[in-house]
């Protein structure tokens, strides 16, 4: 049996008149590194607030180990790390005092630990320098380093990856992939790299405009992204015409720089290629590609039909 | 609580703006009798005059506005570095919380609140010599109850500061309110016999009083009472409003 992390049930969150959260059903499985998708004010934030006990719903519940109550939900939040909209850093204190203030905060005994963090996320020598002073790189790690503050079985990161150098990225990256690999943390992402995200989640959620519109495992969507034929043309209008008109289809897109994405007829790229041959057109560029990720993002939120 | 406590007396030890306010505090206290002594003379002042004249005299100012900026600083500053996140998400109730803050907060507004009175004794006893002292009854009770009083205030800038979530605005609120409240207060307890009973009862109008060198075992009681009232009752709505609000 599946055991769930975090599960929440018809959620919604209503700000006067605008629904950010639409009964949302989201499920996360214990050691799943759970990449959440969604463009700017679809409800990630949100969700991710009301999770962490800084929003409260209007309607629906939250599960969180098994706690739905809201004391027992207050203790179960001793159990993940968050980093919520960047990292929530005293400016004026050092890296190792911003640790200390928040070992303290959590009632972690010793103070071994803060070296020990400092090391993991490459901060140990930064010294007497002040927060505030750091670069958006080094306060993403410090905020990282305080998520992981008293072992959390589930992390919750919004945007961690903001602001880091191509080295950082890999280094969180992998970092990410040890806690979750090594130590069994359950993880839930937000990122608009979705590049990189593909690179690290085991499972997606797409949400859009407050309403999750699918839960896949990687595997999923490996098998769930479209296979289009891209089609480069000399004449991109012609053979638009020349799609919709003799293939009778509109389940395809022109990009900008004249390529064709054709979504029907994958599996017969010879009967496309010779009704457009036998139109006039001269065929620059031909082959059956498959999407990935960021494409199958922006398919989901936009809907099937592209025609 | 404990581990709350713990590191909110943290954050306090480190808080920049209530160093520079107890360096700006003692600088006063030890400069003002300093040039009294320099321009007037040794025998143009004594430590009972100076003491009650201008330690408690000026800290009428002190107790009430002063606090104001360590509130902006210390409270309302922990939304807009979004640390505040980290709290609420850290698995303590926000009722604890709230109550660690305030304590905390009360414990940095009484320093503050003593800081000018105690060192312009000591500094005047350096200049001026031991002779006429306050007595040591009068001492402790006008500084006991600076520091009654400078908690219920805290507790009333401590219930502010959380709902505005910039240290700016809450500063300017504070100031603002604590300069002119008690004058509106005032002006309306004459038109009205309910606000007069309340005004005379509050910790704005008993505050004056903590000087008084003979009070009665009733006005004294009352004294002990309000700001202690004060604190509880300030305290309680301002976890109120934590609890139920959303951050940011």
């Amino acid at each position: 049996m599946n055991e769930y992390v975090l599960k929440t049930n018809q959620l919604s969150k209503k700000y006067k008149q605008q629904l950010a959260l639409n009964k949302v059903n989201l499920s996360i499985q214990k050691g799943a590194i759970y990449g959440f998708i969604g463009q700017n004010g679809a409800g990630k934030s949100t969700l991710i607030r009301i999770v962490s006990g800084l929003a409260f719903p209007t309607g629906g519940t939250v599960e969180l180990f098994g706690k739905t109550t809201e004391d027992d939900l207050v203790e179960a939040r001793k159990r993940i790390g968050t980093m919520i909209e960047g990292p929530a850093l005293y400016p004026q204190m050092t890296a190792a005092e911003n640790l200390e203030a928040h070992r303290l905060l959590k009632g972690i005994p010793g103070k071994d630990c803060v070296g020990k963090l400092l090391a993991l996320v490459g901060l140990q020598d930064t010294g007497k320098k002040k927060a505030k002073n750091f670069s958006l790189g080094m306060k993403q790690r410090l905020g990282l380093a305080v998520a992981l503050l008293g072992d959390p079985e589930f992390l919750i990161l919004d945007e961690p990856i903001n602001g880091l150098d191509p080295m950082g990225v890999v280094e969180i990256r992998e970092l990410l992939k040890k806690l979750n690999r090594e130590y069994g943390i359950t993880i839930l992402i937000s990122s608009h790299i979705l590049s990189e995200l593909h690179l690290l989640a085991t499972h997606y959620g797409i949400i859009h405009k407050g309403e999750l519109l699918e839960q896949v495992t990687a595997q999923e969507l490996n098998d769930k992204c479209q296979q289009f034929l891209h089609i480069k043309v000399d004449n991109p209008n012609k053979a638009a015409t020349v799609i919709e008109t003799d293939l009778s289809t509109t389940d395809f897109e022109v990009m900008p720089d004249g390529v064709i994405k054709l979504f029907t007829y994958v599996d017969v790229p010879g009967k496309v290629s010779s009704i457009l041959m036998k139109q006039g057109l001269i065929i620059e560029q031909f082959m059956p590609m498959g999407e990935d990720l960021e494409g199958y993002f922006m398919t989901r939120i936009g809907g099937v039909n592209r025609g | 609580m404990g581990n709350l406590l713990k590191s909110e007396l943290f954050k306090l030890r480190k808080d920049r703006s209530l160093w520079t306010l107890i360096i700006i505090l003692t600088a006063s206290a030890i400069f003002y009798p300093a040039l009294i002594f320099f321009d007037n003379g040794a025998d143009s002042a004594t430590v009972n005059e100076l003491f009650t004249n201008t330690g408690l005299g000026g800290n009428n100012y002190v107790v009430k506005l002063v606090p104001c900026i360590l509130a902006g600083f210390f409270i309302s500053s922990e939304y807009s570095v979004g640390t505040m996140k980290s709290i609420v998400a850290s698995g303590n109730s926000r009722v604890r919380s709230y109550f660690a803050k305030l304590i905390t907060f009360s414990i940095g507004a009484i320093i503050i609140s003593v800081v000018f009175p105690i060192i312009i004794m000591a500094a005047s006893m350096i200049f001026f010599g031991n002779n006429d002292l306050p007595t040591l009854d009068y001492f402790v009770q006008t500084m006991g109850l600076t520091i009654l009083y400078a908690a219920a205030f805290a507790s009333i800038m401590s219930l502010f500061s959380i709902i505005f979530t910039d240290s700016g605005k809450t500063i300017g609120f504070l100031i603002i309110f604590f300069l002119l409240f008690d004058s509106i207060f005032y002006l309306l307890s004459q038109e009205f016999a309910l606000i007069k009973t309340i005004f005379n009862y509050s910790v704005f109008k008993l505050f004056l009083d903590i000087n008084k060198v003979h009070l009665s075992n009733s006005a004294f009681l009352k004294l002990l009472l309000v700001p202690i009232i004060t604190w509880i009752v300030f305290g309680m709505a301002g976890s109120l409003i934590f609890r139920k609000k959303e951050i940011k």
